[in-house]
């Protein structure tokens, strides 16, 4: 299953869960001495990981609080312990998922060479997180069906999110005025560009796009 | 030149020209109310009941037509996304110039999403959650808009070429865009997003230059005819 990492290192350094086991797994059954909040917090991770996994393998058509479950390992009725309903569950997945892209392209842009452009930077660290977790990748990408309205906020708010990355990237490079909206139609367009490339060329040459979308995301800015 | 060109585009996406049979008739009213349950329902929650609540017509002649509910979804997407692209492309074509061509596309499509949001919200939407043979169909109309978009590229010298996946990144930023306006039922705001997706269009294959020349046009444009505009295809 893809792991989400939704768990912190410190958590999983603390926990039951730094003996190299990979997030998320089941806990072993029975009794253990596994405090009740992680128990629920890892039930947690499942699930989301799980959402992710199910909406990449199936898409949104299919997708139910029953296959969610089995997958993650978890009955229904842990499932609404944890959520209310089936898109509560997505939103979370996205939201999560949303922050540790965003997380992942600000540290690789703050750790980056100064002499190196920030928009590549940002570009490489963003496909490499597709390539190494392609089921959440795919979550991000994907068209939200109409019932699940507050996916597509979370999405619109992801998008604002990575346009200010893409304006301050880029701003190093050009710094010519741009009509508002603009960024946000540009990353709004690349999201469903690699949401297309990962169904057609899989996720393992994703890295490959790199040098393309970084002209296409910086020809509008170009001088002539 | 033109209709020889608007022939060819007829030809390549055929729309039925022949007087309608009475069973054609009713096949033609479930595909239309298989779009319609879906852009209201959403692809999830569609049913061959609501679909005969909304068409009229009996369970017995809908599965005479269709093998599934899924299949008369692919069916009514291949014909009303193929009818939509002959309309599309007769606009562009009837455009002197590239950009102007592009405009007169994006017009007519918001002309359609006006006229029919809940149709458009099938088309565009929910047919990423359908997926099967409609994604198939999408994915070829995709292709098909990308390639006239790429026919610009015949005026650029070989420096000037844009990126390859130029036409596929901004045919996604055009569909994301009206995806956007119709998940949030404000098919009004898509005429706002004009200038921006000329915007788009413009700088992403020829430079910032045309682009902003593109976004002023669509600026005045809409300016001067909004209203028109918006009341077009009616």
């Amino acid at each position: 299953m893809t792991e989400l990492r939704l768990v912190t290192d410190d958590f999983a350094a603390e926990g039951p869960f730094s003996e190299g086991s990979p997030l998320p797994r089941r806990l072993p059954p029975g009794r253990h001495q596994i405090p009740a909040n992680v128990v629920r917090e890892h039930q947690r991770q499942r699930l989301l990981a799980a959402m992710a996994e199910t909406i990449a393998q199936q898409g949104y058509a299919s997708v139910t609080t029953t296959t969610v479950s089995e997958l993650a390992g978890v009955s229904t009725s842990t499932f609404y312990k944890h959520f209310g309903n089936l898109w509560d569950c997505v939103l979370a997945a996205y939201v999560a998922t949303s922050d540790r892209l965003c997380a992942t392209i600000e540290e690789a842009c703050a750790e980056c060479d100064p002499r190196e452009d920030p928009l590549d930077v940002g570009i490489e660290a963003a496909l490499s997180f597709c390539v190494e977790a392609p089921a959440c990748a795919q979550l991000l990408c994907a068209q939200a069906p109409l019932e699940a309205s507050a996916v597509a906020a979370a999405r619109r708010i992801l998008i604002s999110r990575l346009a200010a990355m893409l304006r301050r990237g880029s701003g190093a490079t050009a710094g010519a005025a741009q009509p508002p909206g603009l960024d946000e139609r540009m990353i709004d367009a690349t999201l469903v560009f690699v949401g297309s490339r990962i169904a057609t060329m899989g996720p393992a040459q994703l890295q490959e796009l790199a040098p393309e979308l970084v002209a296409i995301l910086s020809r509008p800015r170009q001088a002539a | 030149m033109r209709s020889e060109a608007r022939a060819a585009a007829r030809e390549a996406l055929p729309v039925e020209t022949t007087a309608p049979t009475p069973d054609a008739t009713v096949r033609e009213g479930e595909m239309e109310g298989v779009l319609h349950v879906v852009g209201e329902l959403g692809f999830r929650n569609a049913s061959v009941r609501a679909v005969l609540e909304y068409s009229g017509g009996h369970r017995r002649q809908f599965y005479d037509h269709f093998e599934s509910l899924e299949d008369c979804f692919g069916q009514a997407y291949r014909t009303w996304i193929d009818r939509l692209g002959v309309q599309l492309l007769e606009a562009a074509i009837a455009a002197n110039g590239w950009q102007e061509s592009v405009r007169a596309a994006l017009v007519k499509l918001f002309q359609f999403i006006g006229e029919r949001p809940t149709i458009a919200r099938s088309l565009f939407v929910e047919v990423h959650v359908a997926g099967g043979e409609a994604m198939v169909e999408h994915d070829a109309a995709i292709e098909r808009l990308t390639l006239a978009l790429d026919s610009v590229r015949v005026e650029l010298g070989p420096d000037d070429a844009p990126p390859e996946s130029t036409g596929l990144f901004v045919i996604g930023g055009i569909e994301a865009c009206v995806c956007d306006v119709l998940a949030a039922g404000e098919t009004r705001r898509i005429w706002d997003t004009l200038p921006e997706l000329m915007h788009l269009a413009a700088g992403s294959y020829l430079g910032p230059e045309a682009a902003d020349v593109a976004h002023e046009e669509a600026q005045a444009l809409l300016e001067r005819e909004r209203t028109e505009l918006e009341g077009g295809g009616r």
